[in-house]
């Protein structure tokens, strides 16, 4: 409780009395910081020593989303971050737009560190252009390998809005990133980021554990900006008991086996270090920074300065101190300040300083990496103390070419064949003035993410609004490279002829992208693939017209595009949340695994389908509701109207007798949501929340 | 864990009292039993906390208070119980007089009002009593030690107790005629009704602890003989020598120590011939010197034997005056005003008071003479410094005044001197680790910290006893 008292009362005794406390409890606990000690440095006057607004600068607090802690603790972290000058993390969950713009009384509730993970959550253009730093959530320290959950009833409609989901809809972020399955898909990622926010730096998040330093080694060739190691000691009050110990493996590891390969081979100089897990004082810091770290991230301590007394009731939306809920009666208890966190982060520095001056450094560069200045504490008497080997850890890398400790330089991103660059010098006027363009653009494989840079543009001069509808209209022609369309926003249309690779409008946010096979093909679109894997994963918005089949993973995690398309592959619309999908030929297996929201359309001509679906979320209807009908009926009349569709035109010509093959793939929950909704509106009485109406 | 939210859906109920004009009748406790079931919704307001305050940082027994509440709520009573018993030996005791510093550590007093733990406490235990889950647990075997444990109250209630299940043979001596130390000669009957006392002892004996009253030991057996017939000693004796008051006019009559006051209506109510003369505050001015709970117990008593007016000053400043529910220093100990159920029975009390003098006729005290102060804020770390008012000086009739400014130490008698027990600067047995400098005396409870709570006495009294066994298996 020290620290509480130390932050509110802003008493920096108390903080050396907390501090005090951890740094015992760390030799007690055995954790491996706590085995070690520093070597004796020739001191120097502590005045001497880079200031604390500098070293604080460094510091970033651990991502934890809204949806899992309070829009009051997650602006009130982002405030205190932002006053420091240094950064916030959104954590997965997207972000309210108006927390772009600054309030009046100059307090910046933009997180500037956001966060892409797996489920890519509340991702799209507006979210990833207002931001600094674009991190790729790999994997988690206090549950590596596992998916998150955010179980319904802490989904209200605040959180449903900024992650474009439904109210009281539980919501999976799954395991895996569906769009990187080698460390060549990362780079992928690693570059529409780059495109989608050429000014922001993008870092990955790794979790500590043997092998990590050739992972990192993979993310800096990558080219990202910034790779954090992160512990596995973290402690998420919502993850399952037995993922919060023991999961991951200790900073201290992962971290000084990453710095010993990124020196060894010459990458360190072009990617900075961070790392987190249960940092708590100055004490930690300095030893992240003597093992090779040169930013460090505060998660638990972070939530503690403001209230969070580790009730471990994170998951039952039961937080007494307004910190882990989305109760409104329990937010008013929130009582933290964002001076309470400043006044953390400043005195960690404080201590900070204090070690440095008694090493004799005078600037946090000089001494990052300088395990040399580590030793084994022997006066550690513990009985698991005995028998372990720190060599390898405290072991200085050999520097080639006298490559540096530390991060000196710039990766260097290579956007020479990006169509973007030309792109957005032809949009200007529309842009600005809003004006009606057609471009016509031939394509290669080469050229990838096109349209991602163009709509970061788009967004930065209008928000997520984007422009009026087909304000920007590009026809390409050829073999489109990875991304096509990624991240594409409202008001440009992409219409290629040709075919796709992999991840055709990836996180698509509004735009609407058009594919035909070329005019010279042999072939019949619906009868071959022709667009890779991955199409649409984590889509927002906008519409996609498909003359084709496409390949794998259509659709995943979607959560308000439209898509029309004339077959899939296999995990056709798994995890989607929302939007709608029309599938006009057949699937593959394991369709709609996890769907949890939004609505598919599928003509079942064999009647296969129930032996292609994962039944464990969604239920398979006919269709015979009106509203359904027209829907699907619009849907492919527009698809005939964008790519003169055979299969389109085969269906509407005999529609009595297609329309009863369609079945209509509907999310069991969702559907209890939705009519709670209605119910809700029609009985018009607005005595109870949706999220409470769905989950009581 | 209670119930999710149960917090928000239920409200804290408090204890509930007899009426002030009925309960100033009698020495009847003056609290109302409230059944378990009565308390069902209250057990459902914990949260089952991951850093349950209430258990590792309130409770000095670490009472398992998240589990019986959640016990409570699913009407699982003698889990309950079972889940209590394993750390409080006296929750009955506990339930009624302890000022629960459990609650104040709640993480529900952050912001909102604790659950009713004490209450909680106390149904669970008296169901337990109705229900007769209360059984006489005596060791399976006997290990041919014997200990020998001096002054019965919680303290030594607690060790005895525990000693006797490890399988020693204990006897307790008291110098009263009953056991029971302060919960019987200090604490009201109004508070703790002594029928609640005498059926733990019944427990105890059939346990097979031996009792041993109306002996001080040092004057009435010594020392040595005790160490030549027991394998060990546990001292627990609490910290009886008061704290006086030396100014002129204290040796008058009708200028008493609150405990001999106290002490003496307490043998009356439980029918104990009295050697001494009676001290009744019958048509007496009482004042009462000193604001703490032997003040207010005080205070309670002379309204009950007729007292014509009952002052109450401390030399202390008010203390805050905070009505909310919550704690507004969570999780330490709030130093609030505490306004207790004999204060609401009439009690003028004031604070910032110093005395000067007594004067009195024939002997017998007649008026009181005070100064009014004020504490001067001194440099960080240091006491404030104590200053008059000029011109504060009062006088006010009295006819009994009853010291009640705490306690010093342990009594030094032959007892602790005999040995010769090293004492601590503070005047009380010196220990490390239970353990006095004389090899095989042990010390608990107050006689070795000062004057404490009931709770620490019964934690001391446990862990001495620990202490103790671990001791006799090595020899």
């Amino acid at each position: 409780m020290a620290i509480h008292k130390a932050v509110r009362n802003a008493d920096y005794a108390a903080f050396k009395e907390y501090s005090g406390i951890i740094n015992d409890r760390a030799r007690g606990l055995n954790t491996l910081r706590g085995l070690f000690r520093f070597k004796k440095g020739k001191s120097v006057p502590i005045e001497e020593v880079e200031s604390v607004e500098d070293i604080t600068k460094r510091f970033t607090t651990g991502a934890m989303s809204l949806g899992s802690i309070s829009k009051e603790a997650h602006e009130t972290i982002a405030i205190a971050m932002n006053g420091l000058g240094a950064r916030s993390n959104s954590g997965e969950g997207g972000e309210d737009e108006a927390r772009y713009i600054p309030d009046a009384d100059g307090s910046d509730r933009r997180s500037h560190t956001k966060q892409v993970a797996s489920g890519r959550f509340g991702v799209n253009a507006a979210y990833l252009a207002n931001c600094d730093e674009l991190q790729i959530k790999m994997a988690q320290g206090a549950k590596p390998g596992e998916g998150g959950q955010l179980p319904g009833h802490k989904v209200d409609e605040d959180i449903a809005r900024v992650r474009f989901t439904t109210p009281g809809v539980m919501l999976i972020s799954p395991p895996p990133h569906h769009d990187i399955y080698s460390i060549e898909d990362l780079s992928q990622l690693i570059f529409d980021l780059k495109n989608a926010n050429p000014e922001a730096r993008v870092s990955v998040k790794l979790v500590s554990e043997v092998g990590v330093g050739t992972v990192a080694a993979g993310v800096a060739k990558g080219k990202a900006d910034m790779v954090l190691i992160s512990g596995g000691d973290g402690g998420t009050g919502a993850s399952p008991l037995s993922s919060i110990k023991y999961a991951g493996s200790w900073w201290e590891i992962g971290l000084a086996e990453t710095q010993q390969v990124l020196v060894q081979n010459k990458l360190r100089s072009r990617i900075r270090v961070q790392t987190d897990g249960q940092l708590k004082t100055g004490r930690d810091v300095a030893i992240a920074a003597l093992l090779g770290a040169e930013e460090y991230g505060f998660g638990s301590t972070t939530l503690v300065t403001l209230g969070c007394v580790m009730m471990r009731a994170c998951h039952t939306n039961a937080c007494p101190v307004g910190v882990a809920t989305q109760n409104p009666e329990l937010r008013k208890r929130f009582s933290g300040k964002p001076e309470h966190l400043r006044n953390f982060m400043r005195y960690v520095a404080e201590e900070v300083r204090e070690i440095m001056a008694q090493l004799g450094f005078r600037t946090m560069d000089e001494m990052i990496g300088r395990v040399d200045m580590l030793e084994v504490d022997a006066a550690v008497d513990h009985y698991k103390a005995k028998g372990l080997d720190f060599s390898k850890i405290l072991m200085p890398p050999d520097r080639v070419d006298g490559e540096p400790l530390h991060c000196t330089g710039k990766q260097d991103h290579d956007f020479t064949l990006s169509l973007d660059p030309d792109l957005v010098n032809e949009c200007k006027d529309a842009i600005e003035a809003k004006k009606k363009v057609v471009l016509e653009r031939k394509i290669r494989n080469c050229n990838r993410t096109v349209g991602a840079t163009l709509s970061y543009h788009v967004t930065k001069a209008h928000g997520s609004k984007g422009l009026p509808d087909d304000t920007i209209t590009v026809n390409f022609e050829g073999s489109a490279g990875q991304s096509f369309g990624a991240f594409l926003t409202k008001g440009i249309t992409f219409r290629l002829m040709g075919e796709s690779n992999d991840y055709f409008g990836k996180g698509l946010s509004g735009g609407r992208l058009i594919l035909l096979p070329s005019e010279r093909s042999t072939f019949s679109g619906f009868r071959n693939i022709i667009t890779g894997n991955v199409n649409l994963f984590g889509a927002t918005g906008g519409e996609a017209f498909i003359n084709g089949m496409a390949g794998e993973r259509f659709c995943v995690r979607n959560s308000g595009a439209t898509a029309v398309v004339e077959g899939v592959g296999d995990h056709g619309c798994e995890y989607m949340t929302g939007g709608t999908a029309v599938v006009l030929g057949p699937t593959g297996v394991n369709f709609a695994a996890g769907m949890s929201g939004g609505v598919a359309y599928v003509y079942d001509e064999n009647q296969l389908f129930d032996t292609r679906c994962n039944l464990e979320m969604v239920d398979i209807e006919p269709l015979i509701e009106k509203a359904d009908i027209r829907i699907l009926k619009t849907l492919i009349e527009r698809h005939i109207v964008y790519t003169d569709s055979l299969v389109g035109h085969r269906i509407l010509d005999s529609w009595e007798e297609s329309l009863p093959r369609f079945v209509k793939v509907m999310p069991i929950e969702y559907k209890q949501a939705l009519k709670k909704i209605r119910d809700q509106e029609t009985q018009n009485t607005d005595t109870a929340s949706v999220t409470e109406e769905v989950f009581v | 864990m209670g119930k999710t939210n149960g917090f928000l859906e239920y409200q804290r109920t408090e204890v509930l009292y007899r009426p002030k004009e009925e309960r100033l009748k009698d020495f009847k406790e003056v609290t109302i039993d409230k059944s378990i079931e009565e308390l069902v919704e209250q057990g459902g307001r914990c949260m089952e906390c991951g850093t349950p305050f209430c258990h590792n940082l309130g409770c000095p027994v670490m009472n398992l208070i998240p589990e019986w509440n959640d016990s409570i709520w699913r009407g699982q009573w003698k889990e309950a119980y079972e889940r209590l018993e394993i750390t409080n030996n006296f929750p009955e005791f506990t339930g009624r007089v302890c000022p629960a510093p459990c609650e104040t550590s709640c993480t529900l007093s952050i912001n909102d009002a604790p659950v009713t733990i004490k209450q909680n406490e106390r149904a669970i235990i008296e169901k337990a009593w109705e229900m007769g889950w209360v059984i006489p647990r005596p060791p399976k075997t006997e290990s041919g030690k014997s200990v020998a444990v001096i002054g019965s109250g919680p303290s030594g209630l607690a060790a005895a107790q525990q000693l006797r299940r490890f399988g020693h043979r204990v006897t307790l001596f008291e110098k009263n005629r009953k056991i029971g130390g302060l919960l019987r000669y200090g604490i009201p009957d109004f508070k703790l009704d002594k029928s609640v006392i005498d059926r733990r002892l019944e427990q105890m004996a059939q346990e097979g602890v031996l009792f041993e009253t109306g002996v001080t030991v040092g004057e009435d057996i010594s020392i040595r003989y005790l160490r030549d017939k027991f394998d060990a000693l546990l001292f627990t004796m609490g910290a009886g020598e008061p704290r006086d008051l030396t100014v002129p006019g204290r040796e008058l009559d009708g200028v008493h120590f609150a405990l001999e006051y106290l002490g003496r209506s307490n043998r009356k109510i439980g029918g104990e011939p009295c050697e001494e003369r009676d001290i009744s505050a019958k048509g007496k001015r009482v004042l009462v010197i000193g604001g703490g709970d032997t003040g207010s117990d005080c205070v309670g008593t002379a309204r009950r034997q007729g007292a014509l007016e009952v002052s109450q000053y401390e030399i202390m400043p008010k203390p805050l005056v905070w009505e909310k529910p919550w704690n507004p220093v969570w999780p330490e100990w709030p130093q609030i005003l505490r306004t207790s159920s004999s204060h609401k029975e009439g009690v003028n009390r004031d604070w910032n008071i110093d005395t000067v003098s007594f004067e009195g006729k024939n002997g017998k005290v007649s008026v009181g003479n005070f100064k009014r102060i004020e504490w001067i804020a001194a440099e960080k770390g240091a006491r404030p410094v104590m200053t008059p008012v000029e011109g504060s000086e009062f006088t006010l009739k009295v006819d009994l005044v009853l010291l009640a400014m705490g306690f010093v130490h342990v009594e030094h008698g032959r007892a602790v001197e005999a040995p010769g027990l090293e004492l601590d600067a503070r005047g009380n047995i010196k220990t490390n680790g239970y353990r006095t400098n004389v090899e095989g005396i042990f010390a608990a409870g107050d006689a070795a910290t000062g004057a404490s709570l009931v709770v620490r006495a019964i934690n001391h009294g446990r862990n001495a006893a620990e202490a103790i066994h671990t001791w006799l298996g090595s020899k």
